[in-house]
């Protein structure tokens, strides 16, 4: 990290910083095993694309229109929670 | 052999969009675009992804960007001249999921909002014997040119208007879907239909250009319902 | 109106008395600073990312901590459930230190 206070933030970045937030407040709203499981998904999408370049707006932009769509679904009163499966060793 | 530039993106690879050529023998293929498509994914590259269901033209799957013109891509027929080439790209101004599918929520939830369904103050059962919503041959005429629509949405992603304000217009597509349940005897919403269009943006943002009834692969005019809708829009305020 | 103790109360009164509750709030039931500094501290402390001895109060989350801008989400979040409040996203945006959310907090009047 470089000398001095944070790196300014861009627009995009509060945006995708908000929908973390979002995130994490729909998880709040779940039963306790569910809520984990939404916040270890979560974290999982964000990790998987933490090498991104910043300036690639065309496919942040596009992973903050599927993970608002992943939300929206998650929201939805049918839907109780989400999981992450990990493929077994191979 | 014949060659076709085809738009690849995948999010997943992280890299950039780009057009990736592919020489396909069209003389033992089927006639159409979207048989060109299979021969690619079946021969050359099982990555390439396209929305495709009936190939017939009735499902409204494979729209798609062909030589700068929206079409379907089942219904397009493949010039056999080896001279030419063929550029396909996504739906116009939509956002890409991969190579050519679109998203189509934007559209689908404006569909959604005209509420695209019959509409009736009176119950069913208690306007004829039997609960049918009964209707005249010529009241059933009326929406003749308009029920066809597949909701390919070629038509609203050729229009200039549509790209500039697809989260505010509604696009041709979904008001010829609306002008079809103003104009259907059997709805009794009519009123209310008018007024949740009397908007500058959802509906007035129609400049008539047009594009709309030229391709649109049904032979339908939205157009031309979009000022029917403007004429009864004028005239349900003279009252 | 007649208001009784207890938050369960208040809360099933709505927005409405939201505002009455402010006002109480307002009149003096700021959290003593002291108190809000050792919360903050220890809620910083616990957060399975950070070395427990590196948190002073006026640790940097990103420069001093070593945290990214996601843990840094997740701790103001955990600031929230601490102290029952909501904080909103233009205010999280600027709690970047343990002294930012200490400041925050203690002028927060509902915090509890």
């Amino acid at each position: 990290m470089p000398v001095g206070r944070t790196p300014r933030v861009s627009g995009l970045q509060r945006q995708v910083l908000h929908f973390y937030r979002n995130v994490i407040r729909t998880a709040r709203e779940a039963r306790p095993a569910e809520s984990q499981q939404i916040l270890q998904f979560a974290r999982a999408e964000f990790e998987r694309y933490r090498e991104v370049d910043r300036k690639n707006y065309q496919l942040i932009e596009h992973l903050l229109r599927k993970g608002t769509k992943q939300l929206n679904l998650l929201q939805s009163t049918e839907v109780i929670g989400v999981q992450l499966h990990r493929a077994a060793a191979s | 052999m014949r060659e076709f530039q085809i738009y690849r993106w995948d999010p997943d690879s992280q890299g950039k969009p780009s057009y990736a050529s592919y020489n396909v023998d069209v003389n033992s293929c089927g006639p159409m675009m979207l048989d060109v498509l299979f021969k690619i994914k079946d021969e050359q590259d099982h990555t390439l992804a396209f929305r495709r269901s009936c190939r017939e033209g009735i499902c409204g799957s494979c729209a798609m960007n062909i030589d700068g013109t929206n079409g379907l891509a089942c219904l397009t027929k493949v010039d056999r001249d080896p001279s030419k080439k063929s550029k396909i790209a996504p739906l116009p101004h939509m956002f890409v999921v991969k190579d050519l599918v679109v998203d189509m929520s934007n559209f689908y939830a404006q569909y959604k909002s005209i509420r695209p369904y019959l509409q009736s103050k009176t119950p069913a059962d208690a306007t004829k014997e039997g609960g049918e919503y009964l209707q005249s041959r010529e009241d059933r005429t009326k929406l003749d040119g308009l029920y066809e629509c597949i909701l390919c949405a070629c038509c609203s992603t050729s229009c200039p208007s549509y790209w500039w304000n697809e989260d505010k217009y509604l696009g041709p597509a979904v008001l010829l879907a609306a002008y079809r349940w103003i104009i259907d005897s059997r709805d009794q919403f009519t009123a209310e239909r008018l007024a949740q269009l009397d908007d500058a943006y959802k509906l007035y943002r129609c400049h008539t250009i047009m594009n709309c009834a030229k391709v649109c692969p049904k032979g339908l005019n939205p157009g031309k319902a979009i000022a029917k809708i403007k004429q009864s829009v004028h005239l349900s305020h003279a009252v | 109106m007649r208001l009784t103790a207890g938050s369960n109360c208040l809360q099933a009164l709505g927005v409405q008395s939201a505002g009455l509750v402010r006002g109480f709030a307002e009149q003096g039931t700021f959290l003593d600073k002291k108190d809000v500094t050792d919360r903050v501290l220890s809620v910083v402390k616990n957060f399975d990312k950070v070395d427990p001895s590196k948190v002073t109060p006026t640790s940097h989350f990103q420069n001093d901590l070593g945290l990214d801008s996601l843990d840094t989400v997740e701790v103001v979040m955990a600031f929230e459930e601490e102290f029952a409040v909501e904080i909103p996203d233009s205010e999280a945006d600027r709690i970047l230190s343990t002294s930012d959310a200490i400041d925050y907090l203690a002028s927060h009047p509902m915090a509890k």
